[in-house]
């Protein structure tokens, strides 16, 4: 039974704040929408923090919240998950802005489920059944889109490294 | 383990390797090299993706969470205010419905979820449960964009989703769930009435009080 204070919340939740505001910008790439979904995700995640009972399931609990809340505030603010240029990816926030872009459109170029799972093992570190868990989707899926994912970021963002493997196989 | 297995294995989870998959790189000069290149891919990406957070984001993000931290004398007289403005509420406004607060919240949290989850209803057969129900659904409600069925009120209901000329509409029509009089509620700026029917009761939730009551009365022209 975990601490029922907003203390042993706080300390609950604080370590994976920043990797959850970051999953959430890459999904948006917009900070103000980011930091508007990791609040949400936050406030529901006090508002059920009485019902988890294992302190090992914060961090998977708080993406599944983000992620859910994602999908219902698109599917409520019409907001596609490719959002318009305009709210397209904010290099200046980033130490490198031309990565930044290369990267935000390589991610686009992937299908919706697997920029999730890429995002969610990348940032939050999960496994491949972990993500499976998220996305309400089989292991088997997740590792097929993971292979498929990485594959495509390598392909847009180290060509050079691809053609090199491509001539070893 | 052949070598195609440890790529696929590889580039599904580079940093999580099994035994048996870690052992194979051990033996497999190529394969090693694979590893080596994938988890320096795997380290760039994740530099990539580490976009700086904003200044006091953990702050923003707890204070706002749960209760803010203010002086204790404007809490009270908020507190004052609120409870002022509470007894008003409670002596003079409609009271929100239950069940109709649950409708608003179907359509705030849950509706797009259930499209995805759900395998769309014949049309026909919600004509048949709406004949059932002594339901009228007129071409004149608009465009139906969506048929289906979810869980409502602990019982399945046929979920409709109209475009109307005064904006999206959505009908939750629940056979098995009779209704004594028709009941409200307003929430998220959403209006929702339940209404009962010859059989069962049906939920209209929409933007707007006038889209509603256009709905509804649609819904009894039969």
């Amino acid at each position: 039974m975990l601490g029922a204070s907003k203390t042993a919340f706080e300390i609950a939740v604080a370590d994976y704040l920043d990797d959850l505001y970051r999953y959430a910008y890459w999904l948006c790439r917009d900070r103000w929408l980011a930091e508007d979904l990791a609040q949400e995700t936050v406030l529901r995640a006090w508002r059920g923090w009485s019902r988890l009972r294992e302190a090992r399931a914060v961090k998977g609990w708080l993406f599944t919240i983000l992620y859910r809340e994602f999908v219902r505030s698109a599917a409520r603010k019409r907001m596609e998950s490719e959002p318009a240029e305009a709210l397209r990816s904010e290099p200046y926030d980033h130490a490198d802005p031309a990565l930044a872009i290369d990267l935000d459109r390589a991610l686009r170029g992937l299908g919706e489920d697997s920029r999730h799972a890429i995002l969610l093992q990348v940032l939050g570190g999960f496994s491949c059944a972990e993500i499976a868990a998220v996305l309400g989707s089989s292991e088997g899926a997740v590792m097929t889109r993971l292979t498929r994912a990485r594959q495509a970021l390598r392909r847009s963002l180290e060509p050079g490294e691809t053609d090199r493997e491509a001539n070893e196989a | 383990m052949n070598c195609l297995e440890f790529r696929r294995i590889a580039l599904a989870d580079p940093r999580r390797l099994e035994a048996e998959a870690a052992g194979h790189a051990e033996r497999c000069a190529g394969c090693k090299d694979f590893l080596v290149r994938s988890l320096e891919a795997e380290a760039r990406l994740a530099s990539a993706l580490r976009v700086p957070v904003p200044r006091g984001l953990r702050a923003r993000l707890l204070d706002r969470s749960a209760f803010p931290r203010r002086p204790l004398r404007r809490l009270a007289l908020a507190a004052g205010l609120v409870i002022a403005v509470a007894i008003t509420l409670v002596i003079g406004w409609p009271r929100n419905d239950p069940l109709a607060l649950a409708g608003i919240d179907f359509v705030m949290f849950e509706e797009a979820q259930a499209i995805a989850d759900a395998k769309p209803t014949d049309a026909a057969v919600l004509a048949r449960v709406a004949h059932h129900m002594g339901v009228s659904l007129p071409e004149q409600l608009g465009e139906v964009r969506y048929v289906g069925t979810c869980p409502f009120a602990g019982t399945t209901a046929y979920h409709v989703l109209v475009k109307s000329p005064l904006g999206k509409v959505t009908l939750l029509l629940v056979p098995e769930r009779p209704l004594a009089s028709r009941a409200v509620a307003s929430a998220h700026g959403l209006e929702a009435a339940i209404v009962p029917a010859v059989a069962g009761s049906v939920a209209i939730i929409g933007g707007s009080g006038r889209s509603i009551s256009r709905v509804e009365t649609l819904l009894k022209s039969s």
